[in-house]
């Protein structure tokens, strides 16, 4: 109204502009974030116990699932939601997608009201040091019949409980058998007579013999340098054995500097060196780096999980074959044999204790474990669960699938995994110090103690929940 | 219906002027609309969640629970160690910096060049086909923040990238791969350059406006008294519509502590090195990933404050570099003083 205090005015305006833009960034950071409320927890007081209802499902419940959509879609949750339909005529089940776990399900863990079954995987999965406390076990899981009538830990592969429990508590169900390995085209290599590198000296011999074909050894991209990762730990803990594990996961002190591990990374910085990498790594999205490798062959070895053949479905050029080796060891007598597998059930599907149904939860994980369900997975995603032996031959058409059931049985018992990795969420760090050392910028050395500042920093956080790994 | 109630009110005022007021319906309502619902608003939205936020950031919450520990300032002095977050903080600090001050510059440039910038002869104008210039430089700003992001990802992709092709067809073979955003030398300047880009175009369109409102006779005896377009921009345009430039360097410095959504999109691991890595994509993870929720919570009040420092040194150096009234002042006396000449020089 009153133009004449113009310059009044104005100032009063700045100052409110400057106290609204002062609060979007943080109103936007935090406000977004649900804040803890009260505590209402409500289960369902649930039917009568029995070997067809192992977890006194009640007839008339209803159940929620929310289920990570990522390399393996979530239709596959709806199948076993409707056998579990078929056996529980009046129970409603919603089974719904989500990608960004962490975000969608953090207020209703506040809240008190989480859904009955969660697949917490994907980049934004929830860490499982905050919400452990809040989960029920699934042993009883295990122990229940499948809907075919047998015991279900008894068609297993064995293991398979060791990846979801934490500080001895079974809380996280992995589904889907998830092989580490190196992989190549089985046309590829003979064509040229080359075979799987068993060391890591023949690892780099293969990279010459690659470079005289005019092609790489191995390409990596930003978002995957860990990749690299995974393979040297593997790689190492083949050749020192348990003690060389029990020592990254116990965020011990010179765990980055063991031998075994030193080896295996002087073994990679040779192959930086020598530009065995396709170069530019650090800059290319993963999945077009991974393309030159399933599409352009212009790297011919490729270590990653066995999800790859389905996450590069489109991008793999026809007659591939893609197939699995095993990691590379550093001498011929590894502590553990060279068919030793990193293996270790991934997917994993949770149930909390505060849902409305947790027993309608570990009903749908019963249906997802039979047979019908198992093997209706196997054959539409080309993966193996952790059901065993319901994977064919031929397997379904997929060399990939073929491979990985084979270096399964080869392992036998040598199977191992760790924790320490995803538990402490390492990832986001270690990709920086990964990215610069495929990079050439820094050696095994500077490798190595970059990863231990990594270990150290969450070891020396008190408030940081730590695992205790004995085994 | 209100007017009923204004007329006693009208009549009265002059008699009660200097004593309360009468609280009549129409001040009532009116106090409702304009003052207690616009601050319900802002205590409920804005106020209680910085109250909130700092709170937590004062505890161990982990994100999922519903119960908290009180941990005092061990999150704030676990901060200032955390060499990451530091390394964050640095690079929001040169973001800030560098970007609102570039944008600006080039922004002013080219709404200069919009305006003034033509025939030195006739009415003061811009260059020829100028309002063609405006839109296309609106351009960038009408493409959503992500997908800038991920073309200008895809354009710095070494192998397959469309710089890479171009550098490398013009002969430059040393860029054949070059990974511009996974370099260490690279990362941060070409990223700059992606969110200058996105916003150049927005503070043009600011800026000619303001400068439309310059009064056109103080640019005329201006140009009488033999003043360039450069002097004219220098000395005349950017005084008066300093206040605009203000507004938009604390705008951009917001944008640029934040570049959340640019930095996620090119680099979502923080870059080589952690060169790109801002405060709230570390602020991101460490809430996200790694449910520490309490920690993430007092980077989120540091970001605050750096913000409002910001805006401090911005608010600062502009009162310090000639006060904010003066110049107007003396460009509105200048330009009173030069309109009859003006006039004259017209007629």
């Amino acid at each position: 109204m009153s133009t004449k205090d113009g310059s009044l005015g104005r100032r009063t305006f700045m100052r409110g502009a400057l106290a609204t833009a002062v609060a979007l960034p943080l109103a936007g950071t935090l406000a977004s974030c649900a804040a803890p409320s009260g505590n209402s927890s409500s289960s369902s007081s649930g039917a009568k116990k029995s070997s067809d209802n192992p977890f006194g499902l009640s007839e008339t419940a209803s159940i929620e699932a929310v289920i990570f959509n990522g390399g393996y879609g979530y239709d596959y949750v709806q199948y076993a939601a409707k056998q579990v339909q078929k056996k529980f005529g009046k129970t409603t089940i919603k089974v719904s997608p989500s990608t960004q776990i962490a975000q969608e399900l953090q207020p209703r863990f506040v809240g008190g009201n989480p859904p009955d079954l969660i697949d917490n995987s994907g980049a934004g999965a929830i860490g499982f040091n905050t919400i452990t406390d809040q989960l029920e076990t699934l042993d009883d899981v295990f122990e229940a019949d499948n809907y075919e009538g047998t015991k279900i830990s008894d068609t297993l592969y064995p293991a398979v409980k060791d990846p979801g429990t934490y500080s001895g508590k079974f809380v996280a169900l992995n589904y889907v058998m998830t092989v580490y390995a190196v992989w190549y085209s089985a046309s590829l290599f003979d064509e040229n007579g080359w075979t799987a590198p068993k060391t890591w000296d023949e690892t780099l011999d293969l990279g010459s013999k690659a470079k005289a074909k005019g092609k790489y050894l191995f390409v990596w991209g930003k978002e995957a340098a860990s990749y690299y990762l995974t393979m040297a730990l593997d790689s190492a803990i083949k050749e020192g054995g348990k003690e060389v594990r029990l020592a990254l996961e116990n965020l011990e002190k010179n765990a980055w500097s063991q031998k075994p591990l030193m080896d295996v990374f002087k073994a990679l910085e040779t192959a930086v060196k020598n530009g065995f990498f396709v170069p530019g790594g650090a800059g290319t999205q993963f999945t077009a780096a991974q393309a030159k490798w399933s599409n352009d062959e212009q790297a011919i070895l490729y270590p990653s999980g066995g999800w790859i053949e389905n996450e590069m479905k489109k991008a793999t050029k026809s007659g591939f074959k893609m197939t699995g080796a095993p990691e590379p060891t550093v001498s011929d007598s590894p502590t553990m044999p060279y068919e030793s597998l990193r293996s270790a059930a991934g997917e994993p599907f949770i149930v909390p204790s505060q849902g409305k149904s947790p027993a309608g939860g570990k009903e749908i994980l019963r249906a997802m474990l039979s047979k019908e369900a198992a093997t209706n997975f196997s054959k539409t995603k080309l993966a193996p669960t952790i059901v065993k032996g319901l994977v064919p031959d031929d397997g379904f058409g997929s060399t990939a699938l073929v491979s990985q059931t084979k270096m399964l049985d080869a392992a036998g018992d040598n199977v191992f995994n760790y924790q320490f990795y995803d538990y402490y969420g390492m990832n986001t760090d270690a990709l920086v110090v990964w990215n610069s050392f495929l990079s050439g910028k820094l050696d095994a050395t500077g490798l190595s103690q970059g990863m231990q500042k990594i270990s150290d920093k969450v070891a020396n956080d008190s408030s940081v929940k730590k695992l205790k790994v004995t085994d | 219906m209100t007017s009923t109630t204004t007329t006693p009110g009208g009549l009265e005022r002059p008699a009660v002027r200097r004593r309360r007021r009468k609280l009549t319906f129409d001040r009532v309502s009116f106090m409702a609309v304009f003052l207690i619902l616009p601050l319900a608003i802002f205590v409920i939205f804005v106020i209680s969640p910085f109250v909130q936020a700092l709170y937590y950031s004062l505890t161990d919450w982990t994100g999922f629970s519903p119960t908290m520990d009180f941990v005092g300032l061990s999150n704030y002095v676990k901060l200032f160690g955390d060499d990451i977050f530091l390394h964050a903080l640095r690079n929001n600090v040169l973001l800030a910096v560098v970007v609102p001050f570039v944008t600006i510059v080039l922004a002013l440039a080219i709404s200069v060049m919009i305006t003034i910038g033509g025939p030195s002869k006739g009415m003061i104008r811009g260059l020829k086909g100028s309002s063609f210039y405006r839109v296309i430089s609106f351009f960038p700003y009408t493409v959503p923040a992500i997908v800038i992001g991920l073309i200008w990802a895809e354009v710095y992709d070494p192998s397959a990238g469309l710089l890479n092709g171009v550098l490398t067809g013009l002969g430059l073979k040393g860029f054949a791969d070059f990974p511009w955003l996974g370099d260490t030398r690279t990362a941060m300047p070409v990223s700059m350059f992606v969110i200058v880009w996105s916003f150049v175009g927005f503070y043009t369109v600011l800026f000619v406006a303001a400068i439309k409102g310059v009064p056109a006779e103080t640019l005329e005896a201006a140009r009488l008294d033999g003043a360039g377009r450069l002097r004219m921009a220098v000395s005349i345009v950017i005084p008066q519509i300093r206040d605009n430039v203000q507004t938009a360097y604390i705008y951009l410095g917001i944008a640029a502590l934040d570049a959340f959504v640019y930095m996620q999109a090119m680099n979502p691991g923080g870059g080589p090195d952690n060169s790109t890595l801002t405060m709230s994509q570390e602020l991101f993870t460490v809430a996200f990933r790694k449910g520490q929720f309490g920690y993430a919570t007092a980077m989120g009040v540091v970001l605050a404050a750096v913000t409002l420092l910001f805006a401090a040194v911005v608010f600062t150096v502009s009162r310090l570099t000639a006060g904010r009234d003066v110049p107007r002042a003396a460009s509105v006396r200048r330009a009173e003083a030069a309109a009859p000449l003006a006039k004259e020089s017209r007629a």
